[in-house]
């Protein structure tokens, strides 16, 4: 199994060319860390996301594991393009930038394909291992597994059927992209198969960009709402399954994949595909929400743009909506209790 | 309200240009101010096809397929500078806009929704330079149920991405071709680029004069200039603007005649300048500061080839710095501020624009390494409501104090 850690910073990078390259795949979450410092101010604007920030913070203070050997950041926004030029000549770690197209196609996937070749070129060097469309074929069926295992987890959370609802499952989640991901699939396995309370609380659908700490998801039931389905960068982006691995050349289906997925607010979907606001409505439908909660992060421009449209469209729907706006501190969620558990009630 | 008003500019202008004929007087800005107007007028007469694209759209291929085409920022610009951009903010933020977004947009946005903005034919977006400006895009064709092309700008320029942003452009070319019903007539392409190339040329020209010392740009004669000249681009319009500029330099650079009365200190701006009506450029003048280069008053780009010009039309896109990694904006910074003998720079750090103001940290350590000092304006440079003029002026006022001591400790004063 591997030792050595490659960061990661967004949902689209590809784990199994980062785990067929020898190493960890390992997400640098903005969880809260009090005792880190604000050094990002130094180097990026205050109007930048405090998602990159925060990495940023984390990185310029140590505070990320001593067997990092690379960054991989997937060029999906700005303030990802910035966090990848301040990490420059700053991070011990070394930095790879992968271009990520804004909507797919066939010239989008052929180009990707060249940025995964060449992602996988550099890891290898880094790692000192050969390419393998074996082992790459292995991680891939791999996290497949993981994804699938971890559906099934959210599967029960929303039923109710697990101990301490979305928030254990987000526990699982992000152990599950920080450790190994054969121990992550391990434990998953070993988990009990039954407990929770069955369905209790208000069903809500959840969107947005990142709520990874498990303590604001917690928060989130105590008011008395049920996560009844999700579509959270940190949740159920996180790690999605490819589906079974062709015979032939990976990489070009890896890249096909990549863009196949449902769209989040930076990728716009292909022409007359649906935008994020008929997505929302459509999840929310799906999983018979009674209300929506937003969670967006300050600063995010993909998401802050796209919400008034997401709100007509929620309210054409005749679905009421709640928006947190976040900065990857608890406390800030914290504030929006009183907000939260209004909501809740209003909808029981 | 928008049309009248560029016909009103385009008179008014004309007639202005009329009086200064036979005189001495400086007429670059004017012609440049017309065309703009005149840009102004197509785009909101209704009359031709058109098409609202991102800012580095490629708009001397849109001209030579016969549609008119304009980065939807410019309205923003337009009606910050006009004092009527206060009403669209307003309706963007009784609609759920937040006011972290950028002004630029989110006053776009505003007069899409107050009706102002036409109707275009199609919309071509592009990746770069920001996500919310191609969000903006994304919400502005769903407004308008038109359909629009995006063009994918990566950070890299390999051989590899210039044939697959060249292969974008191809793309495009059949995507017009379908809308306008028009195909592309070569001959007429490969004339504008040789347009293209001309204007390139004389630019060049207007830029290296403007180096000089007294710098011969009066203090409004570049602003806006870099990015909006490019909307003209592959026109002999362009071609007469620039060579208007390049023969007024010279004439004020033969004569040693500064734009600037008695120019003390050189500055330059980076990004955007502040659209809306503010004492920061008479105060400089004033003081003798000149703004001796603006940003993207540069010409990044190698001449095209008219019979094949998609790749070159590709790294003329890529070679702009706002698509690429920020040590490239800062490579360039550095080689601006030797080029033009700068003492410092002024970074208005526009509010809600993460590419450029994102990285403000990095471009003043940047300019630190070769010694010029900049000042970090945080400024909206559209939303005139929560603009400070006195704490503006203060600052600017201590900036270029710390300048002269500077320049008289070195120099032994």
């Amino acid at each position: 199994m591997s030792t050595e850690r490659i960061g990661y910073t967004c949902a689209y990078t590809p784990l199994p060319l980062l785990h067929a390259a020898g190493f960890i795949p390992h997400r640098v979450l903005p969880t809260s860390a009090p005792q880190i410092p604000d050094l990002a101010g130094a180097y990026l604007h205050d109007n930048l996301c405090p998602h990159v920030k925060r990495v940023l913070d984390r990185v310029l203070a140590g505070d990320l594991p001593d067997d990092l050997t690379g960054l991989v950041i997937v060029n999906s926004c700005d303030a990802m393009r910035r966090l990848a030029d301040a990490l420059v000549g700053r991070s011990a770690a070394q930095v790879a930038l992968v271009e990520l197209p804004v909507c797919g196609g066939p010239a989008a996937v052929e180009f990707l394909t060249i940025e995964l070749e060449q992602l996988q070129t550099r890891l290898c060097a880094w790692s000192g291992l050969p390419p393998s469309e074996d082992r790459l074929r292995q991680s891939i069926a791999l996290y497949d597994e993981l994804a699938g295992a971890l559906d099934r987890l959210r599967e029960r959370a929303i039923d109710g059927r697990l101990d301490g609802g979305f928030g254990a499952l987000q526990a699982s989640v992000n152990r599950a992209v920080t450790r190994p991901p054969e121990e992550s699939l391990a434990e998953l396995r070993r988990m009990p198969q039954q407990g929770g309370q069955g369905r209790r609380g208000v069903p809500i659908y959840l969107f947005g960009n990142l709520l990874a700490d498990v303590e604001a998801l917690e928060l989130i039931e105590s008011c008395g709402a049920r996560v009844a389905g999700e579509d959270v960068c940190t949740g159920s982006r996180q790690l999605t399954g490819l589906g079974p691995a062709p015979d032939g050349p990976l990489l070009p289906w890896l890249a096909d994949r990549m863009l196949a997925r449902p769209p989040c607010a930076r990728t716009l979907p292909e022409r007359g595909g649906s935008e994020l606001a008929a997505l929302v409505v459509q999840g929310a439908r799906r999983c018979g929400a009674r209300g929506v909660v937003a969670h967006v992060l300050k600063f995010c421009d993909p998401y802050l743009a796209r919400l008034p449209r997401v709100r007509q469209a929620l309210r054409d729907a005749s679905l009421p909506l709640l928006v947190l706006e976040g900065d990857c501190t608890l406390r800030s969620l914290g504030q929006h209790r009183t907000r939260i558990e209004a909501f809740i009630e209003m909808l029981d | 309200m928008i049309l009248p008003y560029f016909e009103n500019l385009v008179s008014g202008i004309e007639t202005k240009l009329r009086d200064l004929e036979g005189t001495d007087e400086p007429r670059a800005r004017k012609r440049f101010a017309l065309e703009i107007a005149r840009l102004g007028v197509r785009l909101f007469g209704g009359r031709e096809p058109v098409a609202w694209c991102g800012v580095l759209a490629p708009f001397d291929l849109l001209s030579a397929m016969g549609v008119t085409s304009c980065f939807a920022e410019f309205v923003g610009a337009m009606l910050a500078s006009t004092g009527g951009v206060e009403p669209m903010l307003a309706a963007t933020e009784g609609t759920g806009y937040s006011t972290d977004g950028c002004s630029y947009h989110r006053a776009v946005t505003g007069a899409t929704q107050q009706g102002l903005m036409p109707r275009p034919d199609f919309l071509v977006a592009t990746s770069a330079p920001c996500t919310g400006g191609l969000a903006m895009m994304e919400n502005l064709a769903r407004h308008f149920d038109k359909e629009m092309f995006v063009i994918h700008i990566p950070t890299r320029d390999e051989p590899d991405v210039v044939g697959y942003l060249a292969g974008q452009l191809r793309e495009l070319v059949r995507f017009v071709e379908v809308r306008t019903g028009r195909p592309l007539d070569r001959r007429r392409l490969a004339e504008a680029m040789e347009r293209t190339n001309r204007t390139r040329e004389l630019l060049l020209e207007v830029y290296e004069l403007a180096r000089s010392r007294p710098s011969p740009a009066r203090r409004r004669d570049l602003f806006n200039f870099g990015l909006v000249v490019s909307l003209l681009l592959g026109t002999e319009t362009a071609v007469d603007v620039a060579r208007t500029y390049r023969d007024e330099f010279a004439r004020r650079v033969a004569a040693g005649v500064g734009g600037v009365p008695g120019e003390r200190v050189r500055l330059m701006w980076l990004q955007n300048r502040i659209q809306f009506r503010s004492p920061v450029e008479q105060l400089l003048e004033q003081a003798g500061v000149a703004v001796v280069v603006d940003e993207f008053n540069t010409v990044t780009w190698d001449s095209i080839d008219p019979d094949d010009p998609f790749e070159g039309i590709a790294r003329r896109t890529l070679s702009i710095p706002l698509c690429r990694p920020a040590q490239r904006r800062i490579d360039l910074l550095q080689r601006l501020a030797r080029d033009y003998q700068v003492d410092g720079v002024i970074n208005p750090c526009h509010w809600g624009c993460r590419q450029g103001t994102g990285m403000r940290g990095l471009v003043e350590e940047g300019m630190r390494q070769v010694g010029v000092p900049v000042l970090n304006l945080e400024v909206d440079c559209i939303d005139p409501r929560n603009f400070a003029p006195g704490q503006l002026v203060t600052r600017i006022e201590a900036f270029v104090e710390l300048i002269e001591d500077r320049r008289g400790a070195r120099d032994g004063g």
